[in-house]
């Protein structure tokens, strides 16, 4: 068995919204182990959104235990969960998030500014990355000049440079076509072949049969975890 | 702790190219923004310059009556509109000067080293030919009367102490005069008209200037004693000239000369004196407040212009912040810290003041420039700390104004700024 990388135990996430308390997590109890594939469905107001927030350490649990390569994160501060975030976690979004006014390789080099990497290894570093997902060379174009898939897979290359435990993706492909979609679940694929730990969160049934294993959530509970 | 000094390094070099990007990439709102700090700082630099200049002229006025010497007089300089306090006092004698004279070469430990008499008038006329000034000061003062007094001849020669005793007709002239009645000849051994009184010139002085801008001393015309008595009476404005050995010891030596001046006019102690002894610091004294007053006002009005300036660059970098909000959340999601966003917003902030502090200076130098060119007399002085100071000073609006933004954005929850739209 590979070894645990995350550890959920009775975390709740409450929002206070007035008098009412909204209980968008509501104690889930989830493993994820290395170079797991996993996909995170449900419906719009049934947690995901919230628990990508947790597990991407951008947002710390009401009460509970949630454990990152047996770290408690649930009790650090802004600072820590950054450097949390920097090392451990590569983020992919629905909406790719790459700064326009910056080519390619500027962006992919941005996590490692944030970890202290000197200059020209993170040239190199941001590099490779772009020659992994197959961008070798459209490296000092600007994310203008570049077509959906292709800009996520720079998005991806980011969330792959600082080599990092986990990459959660939310939503990769709700901006792009069926077939660019199908493009960049085969990307993900590979890298889970390469032995990375993928987790991704989407709505679409034919995107989460791309993955080994199926997380649904209502209302801020399990419903099912599934292999497949 | 290294690694930690590095990041930080390469988050402050990453935060300078973001902020300079940002400037050129917006430049009229850049400049906008900035022209809150470009006119503060033309109008800090400004009047810097000017109360520098004022202070400048001071000195060089100051020096003109002499650091060294103190002046006997009926009246007193540092309460001069209080004229009528004096109105009874007795008229001074030149004869004082001969008798303090007498008196301090018979004591070795004095502090005083001559004194010279001089009377004098405002309100003469001198001519020559066709030609007329008016309203020349005229002075009546024995040889030794230059070891009390700046200037320095042009040409010729002061008169002598044969000339001084025998009260003869003879003068030496300031630039003014000299150019005044003789603008295109050699004023020297010519003579001219006091009173219907033939003087000949036998010196002419080196321009000198005005005294704060109210007296020349380039308008005078200066003769024996006993020549000017001859001209316009005995019952003339006295006054005593003393020098004194040094300088650093001028409160002794008036206290010296009170002393003297008691016994010479046998004032019974405990009785007011019916003279008074002046120096420079009188004025000092009298303009100090003034110049200080010019000073705080106009640091207070210029203040007000950057103060302005800062709230223009507040505004602008909260909408700054606004507008990039989904950026701040992508960057802490990559693994920016607090402070990094921070440092960011500031960073920005400072630059764009220092930018408006530089073009300010640069400005406020080529007006200064101009200034000088323009009127040569004009008190100006530009100074280095000046400089330094307004980019202080640029620097300061730039953390004062950047800093609430900048902490707003530092504190701005990632997975919120992420949806932001």
């Amino acid at each position: 068995m590979e070894p645990v990388i995350i550890r959920m135990a009775s975390l709740c996430r409450h929002y206070e919204m007035g008098e009412q308390i909204v209980k968008a997590l509501d104690s889930i109890d989830m493993e994820f182990r290395r170079n797991d594939y996993a996909a995170i469905m449900g419906p719009s107001g049934s947690g995901k959104s919230t628990l990508m927030n947790i597990i991407g350490c951008l947002d710390t649990p009401t009460s509970g235990i949630y454990e990152l390569n047996g770290i408690n994160v649930a009790e650090m501060d802004d600072d820590e969960l950054a450097r949390v975030r920097n090392r451990e976690i590569g983020f992919v979004f629905q909406t790719f998030n790459l700064l326009p006014r910056m080519n390619c390789l500027k962006n992919v080099e941005l996590p490692l500014i944030y970890s202290g990497v000197p200059p020209e290894e993170r040239k190199e570093r941001a590099e490779q990355a772009l020659l992994s997902v197959g961008l070798g060379d459209r490296i000092l174009h600007k994310p203008a000049e570049l077509s959906g898939g292709q800009i996520q897979r720079v998005a991806i290359a980011r969330a792959l440079v600082n080599r990092p435990s986990i990459i959660l993706a939310d939503e990769p492909t709700g901006n792009l076509d069926t077939a660019t979609s199908h493009d960049i679940m085969d990307m993900f694929g590979k890298l889970s072949d390469l032995g990375n730990t993928i987790i991704l969160i989407t709505h679409e049934e034919d995107i989460a049969r791309f993955t080994r294993r199926i997380i649904r959530l209502r209302d801020g509970r399990i419903e099912s975890d599934e292999k497949q | 702790m290294n690694g930690n000094l590095q990041q930080f390094r390469y988050e402050t070099a990453e935060s300078l190219k973001i902020a300079l990007f940002q400037i050129s990439s917006n430049k009229i709102r850049s400049f906008l923004t900035a022209l809150g700090v470009i006119i503060g700082i033309v109008s800090i630099t400004m009047m810097g310059t000017a109360i520098n200049g004022i202070d400048m002229g001071f000195e060089k006025s100051l020096s003109m009556i002499g650091y060294d010497v103190i002046y006997i007089q009926k009246s007193s300089w540092s309460t001069m509109g209080e004229w009528w306090r004096y109105r009874n006092r007795p008229d001074l004698k030149t004869e004082y000067a001969a008798r303090i004279n007498r008196i301090i070469a018979d004591n070795p430990d004095t502090e005083l080293l001559i004194a010279v008499p001089q009377m004098s008038t405002y309100q003469a006329t001198a001519s020559y030919k066709d030609r007329v000034l008016e309203q020349i000061f005229s002075l009546g003062t024995n040889h030794e009367y230059l070891k009390t007094a700046s200037g320095d001849l042009a040409s010729g020669r002061f008169f002598t102490p044969g000339e001084s005793a025998g009260s003869e007709m003879v003068c030496v002239v300031g630039d003014d005069i000299a150019s005044g009645l003789f603008p295109n000849e050699n004023a020297l051994g010519k003579s001219i008209s006091l009173k219907n009184r033939k003087f000949r010139i036998v010196g002419v002085f080196k321009k000198q200037g005005k005294f704060l801008g109210l007296f020349s001393f380039d308008n005078q015309v200066i003769m024996p004693l006993g020549a000017f008595e001859k001209v316009y009476g005995r019952n003339m404005f006295v006054t005593i000239r003393v020098k004194i050995r040094d300088q650093a010891r001028i409160a002794e030596a008036k206290e010296e000369l009170l002393g003297l001046m008691r016994r010479i006019r046998r004032i019974a102690p405990g009785k007011e004196e019916d003279f008074s002894i002046n120096e420079q610091k009188a004025f000092k004294s009298q303009l100090d407040p003034i110049k200080n007053g010019i000073a705080a006002a106009g640091i207070f009005i210029t203040g007000m212009s950057l103060f302005v300036g800062a709230i223009g660059i507040m505004n602008i970098t909260f909408v700054s912040v606004r507008e990039r909000t989904r950026e701040i959340g992508l960057r802490k999601a990559l693994g920016a810290k607090r402070r990094t966003i921070l440092l960011q917003f500031l960073i920005e902030s400072v630059m764009i003041c220092l930018l408006g502090g530089v073009v300010g200076l640069v400005t406020a130098l080529s007006i200064t420039f101009v200034i000088e060119k323009a009127i040569p007399d004009f008190p100006v002085q530009f100074s280095f700390t000046l400089v330094l100071a307004s980019l202080g000073v640029s620097v300061l609006t730039g953390i004062i104004s950047g800093l609430a933004p900048a902490v707003n954005a530092s504190k701005l929850d990632p997975a919120d700024s992420l949806r932001y739209e």
